[in-house]
């Protein structure tokens, strides 16, 4: 045990020592919360507001109570936009041809041709055609209904099926589109704080021939590496929990009433979190470790460490878009832990058991990884990297 | 008071399920009961609960009932805003059954606060005193006039609970109950029509435990409500103006007024008979228009903007002897249940605490105008003639003088609570404003306009403070002048 104090005091000194390095290995807890906050903004921005819209209407004169309508829903000719949004409006280009024969057709009871054309592949449109239609379509049932019931048919048989629709989902959800943001940040938070440190104290300490040196004092191998493992996976943890406490003081900045939404992380949710999140702190920098040990050279260890951070990003995205996963999916590290923190932010209960299991199964990668590792050490081939 | 008449004319009412699944636990006194449910008509997933309270609470050991609630929690679950209870009106609807209606108007309120509705004893699941036997109307083929004192000693004899403690001051303390055993400290209070009157009355019985107060559509309890006659003639009369104002309007109907007083003559002289096609099932039948089918149903339009628009088209086409778009209006009142009225609970309130108070000589102005005539009161005579009465608690049905923020808001339009009754209740209250809007009937946050008003009103709670610009966009009424639609 002494021996293991003394290495991992040793460790953690060298990663301190060099406050830039460390403080850019805090990135992702500084950068999480920006990002989530703007993210945020902006989602709310687009949910919220229904900004007023300016279409190329021609012929809006022939049917003035469309023109109305279209203008409750926040729709308006190209004639009033504001000079400033006058150039973007005009290249968007969203024509509505209204026919001179409209109220002949409305009052006879033909079908009238309104015309809607624009480029429905740009994104910018898409929302805008949306409303335009639905404002149009809107307005279309409105008179049909009068039309019916005018005719004294009980209006009510236009709609013979009413779907009530019921949804299961915990009516207390945070806000999903935060708390997915955080879960893939909290990932990449202990991938990505203790990259440098698992680097340094062995691609590094190769390179500088420290590795050497350690490796000829009579301690195991074990040990070394543990001491390895556990300064790596102290900095990723400080970093994980830096990212959870900024991002929780920034999404307090974003008023999320206005979705009529929340997100309050109360002390039961942090705490599993950190049961979630300290296994795959070990598991990330055991992986480091793994692979910068099997590097050759320093340059080596940092090409292929940095691809092991693309997986925090990764394994979510190809989650989300497998609609049946396999069951293994739900205890393999990084998926597991991603897919309970999704229930747990959704308010949905999760088992201490599943908690367990999967951390089990990481921690078990881990010690594979670790045995692995302490056993290559003894091999003069690896330590001093000779082909 | 909205709607009130298609249900008293029993009007196809069907009792209204709402899709809840209940765990019944065996029920202690003052227990509470809260789950998880849908509801119709909302998708996501409620609270729904019973509480169980005395039938007499003099005496709190006896009979025991329970009370229905549904709450909307807010989406933002922080608990940060004061919940609003939702006052329903009748009296006799039943505020859990509205709740995918109510959720669609106060959409913006629920985002940050959770919405109570409850059901007032003698409605909905809370005991729902229907009159069962006012069903067996048609729409069409059958009139009210000829309904007795019978139908009304009929739908008495249905009930087997004690009447006299189904009042508005009995429902006051169950609500408080409600607030109690949810721990809200204070609560904030919107009542419309009917709920306005309970609204009130909670301000005297229990001041202390609301924050803020919204009243919409007042019926004041200085005022009986019940004298429809001249307030609906009064809207009536603007519907009128409102057309000749309208240039379409003006052009299509330019003798409104004569003529719906000739169809008057000619429905008094006797009922109408036309052959129609059924409205729902596409036979022939024979439509039979009273005097009291005429009025009630063109009574009923003048509520809401939506019904307002088709009365000068539908009075023209039945002048020229085309009943048909009146047979439509008919079929669109039927089958809707979730805003209907308890029609024993209705008798059962306003035949104690409103009907003994007014005068004689009262009933003969009211009667005495160019629209509804007396038939607004007809029912009241029949029903309240042979209805028991009970003992009012009257000191709490005093002007209320309640320092508590309250936004007042009357719809211009308003057939039965028109804006000079708002003003009576504004003149006591000592924290209060009183919003006229111009485009509006009874109910006024149908509009956006106004539910934004009630938003900022009950997140500032200062009635003064409020930003009203919003009212001056209102346009003015319009109407449909051809069967085709208008342009």
């Amino acid at each position: 045990m002494i021996q293991f104090n003394a290495l991992f005091s040793k460790e953690i000194k060298e990663a301190i020592r060099d406050k830039r390095a460390l403080m850019a290995a805090f990135t992702m807890a500084f950068l999480a919360p920006v990002m989530i906050f703007v993210m945020s903004k902006m989602a709310i921005k687009e949910a919220v507001e229904t900004p007023p819209a300016y279409v190329n209407i021609s012929g809006g004169e022939y049917a003035p109570a469309l023109m109305k309508h279209l203008a409750d829903d926040n729709v308006f000719p190209m004639s009033e936009v504001e000079d400033a949004d006058k150039v973007m409006w005009e290249k968007r280009n969203i024509e509505v041809f209204i026919p001179a024969d409209f109220e002949e057709s409305l009052l006879a009871g033909t079908s009238i041709n309104v015309v809607l054309r624009a480029d429905y592949g740009e994104k910018a449109h898409q929302s805008i055609i949306r409303r335009v239609r639905d404002s149009v379509y809107s307005y279309s049932r409105q008179i049909g209904y009068q039309r019916i019931m005018m005719r004294g048919i009980d209006v009510k048989l236009l709609r013979p099926i009413n779907l009530a629709e019921q949804d299961t989902q915990k009516p207390s959800s945070n806000a999903t589109f935060i708390s997915l943001m955080l879960s893939i940040y909290l990932l990449f938070g202990a991938f990505f704080s203790g990259l440098s440190v698992a680097i340094d104290t062995s691609a590094g300490e190769r390179e500088r021939n420290v590795l050497e040196i350690l490796l000829c004092q009579p301690v195991s191998t074990m040990k070394v590496v543990l001491a390895k493992l556990f300064a790596a996976t102290t900095i990723a943890l400080i970093g994980v929990v830096l990212t959870l406490i900024l991002s929780t003081i920034a999404v307090g900045f974003v008023d999320l009433s206005q979705l009529g939404l929340t997100f309050n992380l109360d002390m039961k949710t942090a705490i599993s979190l950190l049961i979630l999140l300290i296994p795959i702190c070990f598991f990330a920098s055991a992986l480091q470790l793994f692979f910068a040990f099997n590097a050759k050279t320093f340059k080596e260890a940092q090409s292929l460490v940095s691809i092991i951070i693309m997986l925090p990003g990764m394994i979510p995205f190809a989650l989300s878009m497998m609609n049946d996963r396999p069951q293994w999916l739900d205890w393999a590290p990084i998926s597991g832990q991603y897919l309970i923190m999704e229930d747990l932010f959704k308010g949905d209960p999760v088992g201490f058991g599943v908690l367990l299991v999967t951390g089990a199964f990481t921690v078990l990668m881990t010690v594979i990884l670790v045995k692995v590792m302490a056993e290559r050490l003894k091999s003069e081939k690896v330590v001093l990297a000779l082909s | 008071m909205k709607k009130m008449w298609k249900s008293l004319f029993g009007i196809c009412v069907a009792v209204g399920f709402i899709s809840q699944s209940y765990a019944e636990p065996a029920p202690t006194k003052q227990q509470m009961m809260i789950e998880d449910c849908h509801v119709e008509g909302i998708r996501s997933q409620v609270r729904c609960g019973k509480l169980t309270v005395p039938e007499n609470y003099n005496k709190p050991t006896d009979a025991t009932l329970d009370v229905n609630f549904v709450v909307l929690p807010a989406h933002d679950n922080s608990k940060n805003n004061t919940p609003m209870m939702f006052l329903a009106g009748g009296p006799g609807q039943a505020a859990a059954q509205m709740a995918s209606g109510i959720l669609r108007m106060f959409s913006e309120v629920r985002k940050t606060r959770d919405i109570i509705l409850v059901d007032q004893r003698g409605t909905g699941q809370s005991n729902g005193l229907q009159c069962n036997n006012f069903e067996d109307y048609d729409l069409y083929e059958d009139i009210t006039d000829d309904m007795s004192s019978q139908d009304i000693l009929d739908c008495l004899a249905d009930f087997n609970v004690d009447l006299s403690h189904y009042n508005t001051t009995n429902a006051i303390r169950d609500f408080d109950a409600l607030r109690d055993a949810l721990s809200i400290e204070k609560i904030a209070l919107y009542g419309g029509s009917y709920g306005t009157r309970a609204a009130l009355v909670y301000m005297n019985m229990f001041p202390q435990h609301i924050e803020s107060v919204v009243l919409d559509s007042v019926g004041p309890v200085e005022i009986q409500i019940g004298l429809f006659g001249q307030t609906g003639a009064r809207s009536y009369q603007l519907l009128l103006e409102n057309c000749q104002l309208d240039e379409a309007c003006h052009q299509a109907f330019p003798n409104l007024d004569e003529e719906f007083q000739a169809l008057i003559e000619r429905v008094e002289a006797e009922p109408i008979r036309a052959t129609v096609m059924h409205p729902t099932l596409g036979s022939p039948t024979e439509f039979v228009i009273s005097r009291t089918k005429l009025i009630s149903t063109l009574r009923l339009q003048l509520y809401f903007m939506q019904g307002r628009q088709f009365v000068p088209y539908v009075i023209h086409q039945a002048y020229l002897g085309n009943y048909l778009p009146l047979a439509g209006l008919v079929a669109q009142s039927g089958g809707d249940e979730s805003g209907q009225i308890h029609a024993g609970l209705l008798f059962n309130i306003l035949c104690s605490e409103d009907y003994p108070l007014v005068k004689q000589n009262q009933w003969q102005a009211d009667a005495d105008n160019n629209f509804g005539r007396n038939e607004a009161q007809k029912n009241w005579h029949l029903a309240c003639g042979v209805w028991p009465t009970y003992e009012v608690e009257r000191e709490y049905f005093k002007p209320v003088t309640a320092d508590i923020p309250t936004l007042i808001m009357s719809g211009k339009l308003d057939p039965v609570t028109p804006p000079s009754y708002g003003d009576i209740t504004d003149k006591t209250l000592p924290n209060s404003r009183h919003i006229v809007v111009k485009n509006a009937s009874h109910i006024v946050v149908s509009s956006p306009c106004a539910i934004d008003l009630v938003n900022e009103f009950l997140t500032n709670k200062d009635p003064q403070a409020i930003d009203d610009t919003c009212l001056v966009e209102i346009e003015d009424e319009r109407f449909i002048t051809h069967v085709n639609g208008s342009n």
